[in-house]
Formats: C-alpha cells, sequence, structure tokens
C-alpha cells in the first residue's frame, strides 16, 4: 500500500474513549460532543475496589472502557463493528484492509508506546483510543491521538508493542468504527435514559464498593493504606495516584465531574429543563472539591506527609464528596423523571 | 505597559507566589518558552499544575475545566495569559 491518509478531521479532547469515539462519528457525517457521548453512555462512576486481583486498593471514577460505546449503541442505534485479533499480524492486515478501503478505525493502545508524546507523559496505560488515519510510504501509520495537537506518525513497531500490550485490560489489538449511524435520533430519550442509568449506577447497585457505596468505602478504607504498603515510599506513590487517577489520566478533570457538569448544561437544553443549568453548576462545584482531593493527596505524596491524621483528613473530605453526590443524584433522578 | 504584557507579568508573579518559587524573578520566566521541560528558567511538574489551575482560578476566576486542555495552556506564559483573555471575553 503506498502512503495515504484519510480526509479524518482531527481534534483533541478532554477524553481519549469518548473523544476517539466524537472523531469516529463526525468522520461518518455525525457531530455529537464528547460531553453527550459520556453523558448519554452514563459514563460517570465510582469504584473503590480493595482485592486479591489489585496489589494495592485503586478507584475509578467513570464506567469500564467500552461501556460508554455500548450504551450509545443501545440508546441512539448506533453501530460498531469491534474485533480483536489473536497474532499482531493478523490485525495489522486487517488495519491495512480497513485503510485500503477508505475506513480509518479506532484502536486500542499502551500510551507507553506512543512515541509522540513527550516522554514525562508516557506511562503504562493500557487502555488508551487513538484513531488510525493513514500511513506513509515507508509504511508507518498516521495517528490521530486527541493528546496530541495535530496528525503525527507512528512507527508500525510502536503500533504494534502498544496494540498488543499485556496486563489486565489487553488490547489484543482491539479495534472499532462505526458501521450504522440512524438518520434520525431521539436525543431526549436518549439523554434521559442516560441520566437515569447514571443516578442508578450511582445510587442502586447493590454491590458495597460502587457507586456512592464505593466513595464511602475508600473514604473509610484509606486510613488502612500505610499497614498494606510494602514501605512508605510505596505509600507515598499510592497516594499520589489519586492525584493521577482524578486528574492525569484523561479524566477531563476533577474525575470525570467537569465533563459530567458541561453534559448536564448541554442536556437542560435537549429536554427543555432549565433546572439542569443549575444541577450543572453543583457538578462543577463538585469538581472543584474533588480537584482540592487530588491537590491534597499529590501534596502529601510529594511531602512524604503520610500520616494516619493526614490520611482520615483525605478521608474526611471523601465523605463529603460521597454525601454531596448521594445529594446530588438523588435530586437529579426526581428531575428526569 | 499594554494591558497583554501587564496580564503575562500577574501570571509570572502568580506562578512564583504560589509554587513559592523563592529565587526565582517573576519578570525572567520567558514568555514563549516550555516551562514543563526544562526549556525556561523554571521547570514544573504536574503537581505544579494543578497548583496553577486552582490558582488561575482563584485569581482570574476562569477555569480550566479539561485536562488535556490544561498540559498546552499551562505550557507557557503566553497560553495562559491567552486562555485568561479568551475566558474573560465569552
Amino acid at each position: 500500500m503506498s502512503g495515504t491518509q484519510l480526509p479524518f478531521e482531527h481534534k483533541m479532547s478532554a477524553h481519549c474513549e469518548t473523544g476517539t469515539l466524537s472523531s469516529q462519528l463526525a468522520f461518518h457525517g455525525m457531530e455529537l460532543s464528547e460531553a453527550l457521548i459520556f453523558g448519554i453512555g452514563s459514563g460517570i462512576f465510582f469504584g473503590y475496589f480493595n482485592n486479591k486481583r489489585f496489589a494495592f486498593p485503586t478507584f475509578i471514577v467513570r464506567s469500564k472502557p467500552g461501556q460508554i460505546r455500548k450504551n450509545l449503541t443501545k440508546r441512539l442505534g448506533i453501530k460498531f463493528e469491534t474485533e480483536t485479533f489473536k497474532t499482531p499480524q493478523q490485525a495489522q492486515e486487517k488495519l491495512d484492509a480497513l485503510l485500503a478501503k477508505g475506513i480509518p478505525p479506532a484502536t486500542q493502545v499502551d500510551f507507553f508506546f506512543m512515541d509522540y508524546l513527550p516522554q514525562y507523559l508516557r506511562v503504562h496505560i493500557n487502555v488508551h483510543f487513538i484513531n488510525v488515519v493513514g500511513k506513509t510510504e515507508g509504511g508507518d501509520y498516521l495517528i490521530s491521538d486527541c493528546y496530541y495537537p495535530k496528525i503525527v506518525e507512528l512507527a508500525k513497531e510502536s503500533l504494534q508493542k502498544g496494540r498488543f500490550a499485556g496486563g489486565s485490560m489487553a488490547p489484543e489489538g482491539f479495534l472499532f468504527y462505526p458501521t450504522f449511524i440512524p438518520k434520525e435520533f431521539d436525543f431526549e430519550k436518549a439523554v434521559r435514559k442516560g441520566i437515569k442509568k447514571a443516578c442508578f449506577n450511582m445510587l442502586k447497585i447493590p454491590i458495597p464498593f460502587l457507586g456512592i457505596k464505593g466513595m464511602r468505602k475508600f473514604a473509610n478504607h484509606i486510613t488502612e493504606w500505610p499497614k498494606l504498603a510494602i514501605d512508605a515510599e510505596d505509600l507515598s506513590h499510592q497516594v499520589s495516584k489519586i492525584n493521577i487517577l482524578l486528574e492525569d489520566q484523561g479524566t477531563g478533570g476533577a474525575g470525570f465531574r467537569f465533563m459530567y457538569a458541561t453534559f448536564l448544561k448541554q442536556a437542560a437544553e435537549i429536554l427543555k429543563q432549565p433546572e439542569l443549568v443549575d444541577f450543572s453548576k453543583r457538578m462543577m462545584d463538585n469538581g472543584d472539591k474533588w480537584r482540592e482531593i487530588s491537590l491534597m493527596a499529590a501534596r502529601m505524596g510529594r511531602n512524604r506527609d503520610l500520616s494516619v491524621e493526614k490520611l482520615r483528613e483525605v478521608g474526611a473530605l471523601i465523605h463529603e464528596r460521597a454525601n454531596v453526590e448521594e445529594r446530588f443524584f438523588k435530586e437529579l433522578a426526581k428531575v428526569v423523571k | 505597559m499594554d494591558d497583554t504584557k501587564d496580564l503575562k507579568l500577574q501570571i509570572k508573579e502568580m506562578i512564583v507566589a504560589t509554587l513559592n518559587l523563592t529565587d526565582v524573578n517573576p519578570a525572567d520566566i520567558l514568555d514563549d518558552q516550555p516551562l514543563f521541560s526544562g526549556e525556561n528558567v523554571i521547570t514544573l511538574d504536574s503537581i505544579d499544575g494543578i497548583e496553577l489551575i486552582m490558582a488561575i482560578q482563584r485569581q482570574f476566576n476562569v477555569r480550566l475545566d479539561d485536562q488535556n486542555l490544561a498540559r498546552n495552556i499551562l505550557n507557557t506564559v503566553d497560553a495562559m495569559a491567552e486562555f485568561i483573555t479568551s475566558k474573560q471575553a465569552s
């Protein structure tokens, strides 16, 4: 295949999965903002995990990767082709075949192998999504990565390494692209369903470490972290990770709370319910408070200020967020009935 | 001094005060050179970045609510000034 670049409009975005979805849909003629995708897809979430699968307790602030795309299929009728591969060669052959057909798929990679990013950003996160939009004459690939300001070349070896990185969410060459976009949508219904499901996920999943219950578990358990850490260095790293998980891993800021606030502002117009603008402001303020927790954790990690008393302070702030978000989602559920 | 120059100096003073950089003269920070990669008179890290996001919100009353864009906006004093000016105008 000679060098080619498909007419793919590159966009930067706050979060790789929603940003990639937005770009993929735009390529096929459908404009849907990243925030709307996040909201309709019920992306906002919380979970605290303290079990044998994880070397150290950790938490999530969004639904699991792929769920937003699946929810878009359910709520808007958009269909996606998805595929994983047994070997890198099969994965590359499929990618080349799609590009030859004029289809620029999105693919899952390990962030670390994206050589075009500055070294200080390149950490091992194997659920990063990029669009592959062309190929050079030399056989390397042209990438639209929402974390990078323009379309950029990536060596085919680096792309292969990224697509076949290991780990618990190993990409296995996963790729996806839209195959069907309905001509008409019931946005109002989709937005309402997206909000209702988010409220359910935050308030009613009967599992003690998910949603608001997960926040409270996190708040209570954080004072146990010193007993679980290997040493002070490890504890410092784990506490610093609170900041990374809330702010650094493409969350759109403050654990996706800002992105959800933006969604609610857009939802106010779609549902013709101006009261949702107030909910949007409340979620923005809530995001500010999460960001304060994030900064406090980052400072504690950097300064090795890791006493149980200090961790208890962080726990108290997380409890406060749990109380605020519980009230918030209960009231939101009533408004979108 | 025009408004932009004044704003850039305010940003530099904010950086120095927020990060408690006692040995840095705000005027020495270069407008167009990256602040995170060692090409300016100061080198920031990601925690400094969050400190600055919150300081910008406090001092200039504009919220930087997109962490990915934040990386670009915080990269230089020029970019911060442009962002603050555009947000305040909107």
